[in-house]
């Protein structure tokens, strides 16, 4: 599956995106779990309400869904256009 | 319309555009987003705008159907730059076209809030001697 982080997120991962490749990362519960492992920095603004936004192939989910491997994953914070 | 880019834009030029297309439009609403000066005491440089571009458009092609089902409108544009912006560039405009005033102010408001709310760009504003993600 594809990752893609933004804004100040980038600054913790080192990078814009990434191709994971993992069968066991069946739904968005264990792929938070396994980038907050992979980037422990990032655990506490997972933990804190509301600041992190996940968005699956382009839509906003805020429930565990399923996960396929040729998903795009989109972890970011807070919008601030307009 | 959804135009998510770089490059300034004319207002004039981008409503003319739509009206070409319709003679019943009566109510044109806009919305013209700015860079300002001053954020929270702090004297801006210049932002950065990023975008999440597929997102965005998904999102504000969203918002605008919601809208039109909510007000009658005839058609709804929206562009929003991304990247270096300097003080006084313009962000964002949202215009809301319909026959009468009050479906394309309501409209405009609509579509503005939720694109502050949802749409996914994120700004990047740039002090004297720092940033600050905002």
């Amino acid at each position: 599956m594809k990752i893609i982080y933004f804004a100040w997120l980038k600054n913790i991962t080192g990078k814009d995106q990434e191709i994971i490749k993992n069968v066991n990362l069946k739904d968005v519960k264990s792929l938070k779990k396994f980038i907050i492992k992979k980037y422990p920095k990032l655990k506490i603004h997972f933990e804190e309400k509301n600041l992190i936004r996940v968005a699956i192939n382009l839509k906003y989910t805020n429930i565990n869904i399923k996960l396929n491997q040729n998903d795009e994953i989109a972890f970011f914070p807070q919008v601030s256009g307009g | 319309m959804i135009k998510i880019q770089k490059k300034d834009f004319n207002i004039d030029i981008e409503i003319k555009k739509i009206k070409l297309n319709y003679s019943n439009i009566g109510a044109t609403s806009i919305f013209l987003g700015n860079v300002r000066n001053v954020n929270e005491n702090q004297k801006v440089k210049f932002i950065e705008l990023e975008v999440y571009k597929d997102m965005a458009i998904k999102t504000l092609d969203t918002i605008c159907l919601k809208a039109k089902k909510k007000w009658n409108l005839i058609d709804t544009l929206i562009i929003h730059r991304y990247g270096k912006l300097n003080i006084n560039d313009k962000i964002v405009l949202v215009a809301v076209f319909s026959s009468h005033r009050k479906d394309s102010f309501e409209a405009c408001n609509y579509i503005m809030n939720y694109l502050k709310k949802d749409a996914p760009f994120w700004k990047k504003e740039y002090y004297n001697k720092k940033y600050k993600w905002l």
